[in-house]
């Protein structure tokens, strides 16, 4: 009973298998002994199927949780912003100081800046050069001190605060004019000049304005048109016509001042349609905008900037 | 007493019942989320080591006895109860 011969024949298995079923607890251990083996069988059977998972990459793709805790951590140190980027990143280059005034400018703002200083660009031509003539004709408002911060909008000094403040004004009317907000039917202003008609003004007055904008009356409203003398509202003979009529009796050199302020540097003689070369007609305008600036601010507010 | 229990394993065997009462537990073990447990065991140990480093007996070493334990009472109990019906019943054929 106790040895099991190697070539037990079915017939031997079945009785000594009677044999034990006889006795009720060694039934029970033959069960017990059974149910381990089927269920190690089962447990096995479980970690194949999850081993092969592993080693396919089957459990990553299925569960595909692992690499998200990382990204989203947030990183806590005094050098970095959550994210982990370098907050000092930016700092170093952060400022670059102007050739030309040595004034620290932020790198974004330094080819603004340097248009503004050196009076480079399309605009800050006309107002540097406006800039250097105003500062020789009122050299005590300037305190002889270098002009060229006038027109940074990265500086923060407090000397010429106010100066800035009241161009700033000027600066904000003038945009609504050039927005078409102000046509020449808006100029209720009483301290504007523009609601004023010719008879009013003293030829020099008159000079200087018509040099700046297109100054036809309307036939509605009786207003000056307040755009630049290129408006596209009136036409060239409607202009040429109103500097004439108004400028005809008071002033000799009316002729040219009939003619719009890019023909003004073109000879006498020439006929008012001759065309210049852009290239003249620029410098001309150049020449004529500084004598007009000083003019231009005793004027009006309104006129402090084209 | 262990050969006692080879010569009736043996003959679970041959008759083919055993593979019944296999599938029978692993059913039953499916219903009762045993084998979700299971997972979840693996996938800590799988969470301690390198997945490339993990060995089918290193799993089978560590989870089998907690395996074992982990089998509601329930369906032990009808497992065992049912193999022992199974085996009394032969005596008297």
């Amino acid at each position: 009973m106790n040895t099991i011969v190697s070539e037990l024949s079915m017939n031997d298995l079945n009785s000594k298998f009677f044999d034990i079923i006889q006795n009720e607890s060694t039934a029970e251990d033959a069960a017990n002994f059974i149910f381990d083996s089927v269920c190690e069988d089962v447990t096995l059977g479980v970690l194949f199927e999850v081993h092969h998972g592993i080693k396919t990459g089957l459990t990553e793709l299925l569960e595909g949780e692992k690499e998200d805790e990382e990204p989203y951590k947030i990183v806590n140190s005094p050098e970095c912003d959550v994210f982990g980027f370098s907050i000092l990143k930016k700092t170093p280059d952060a400022n670059c100081s102007c050739p030309n005034c040595d004034r620290p400018v932020s790198a974004t703002r330094f080819a603004p800046h340097l248009e503004k200083c050196m009076g480079m660009g399309r605009n800050s031509s006309r107002i540097a050069s406006r800039r250097i003539a105003s500062n020789s004709r009122e050299p005590t408002s300037y305190a002889g001190l270098p002009s060229d911060d006038e027109d940074d909008v990265d500086w923060s000094g407090t000397l010429h605060s106010e100066r800035r403040k009241r161009r700033m004004k000027n600066n904000k009317r003038n945009s609504k004019i050039h927005n078409g907000i102000r046509s020449n039917n808006g100029n209720h202003n009483p301290d504007s000049n523009d609601g004023a008609t010719y008879e009013t003004m003293s030829a020099n007055e008159k000079k200087n304005l018509l040099l700046q904008i297109c100054g036809v009356v309307s036939e509605h409203t009786k207003k000056l048109c307040t755009r630049s003398t290129r408006c596209p509202q009136h036409t060239e003979e409607q202009r040429r016509a109103l500097r004439n009529s108004v400028l005809e009796p008071s002033t000799p050199e009316s002729q040219s001042m009939g003619l719009t302020a890019e023909d003004a540097g073109s000879p006498p003689d020439s006929s008012p349609s001759s065309s210049c070369s852009s290239s003249s007609r620029k410098r001309d305008r150049h020449r004529a905008v500084p004598k007009m600036k000083n003019k231009r601010e005793k004027l009006s507010p309104l006129n402090g900037r084209d | 007493m262990t050969v006692n229990n080879t010569i009736a394993h043996q003959r679970l065997i041959l008759s083919g019942d055993r593979e019944r009462f296999k599938e029978l537990l692993r059913r039953r073990l499916i219903e009762c989320g045993w084998r979700d447990q299971i997972r979840m065991v693996c996938r800590e140990i799988v969470k301690e080591h390198d997945s490339n480093s993990i060995t089918l007996d290193m799993l089978v070493a560590r989870v089998t006895p907690r395996a074992r334990a982990l089998v509601p009472d329930p369906v032990k109990k009808e497992l065992l109860q049912k193999i022992k019906t199974h085996l009394l019943t032969q005596k008297n054929l």
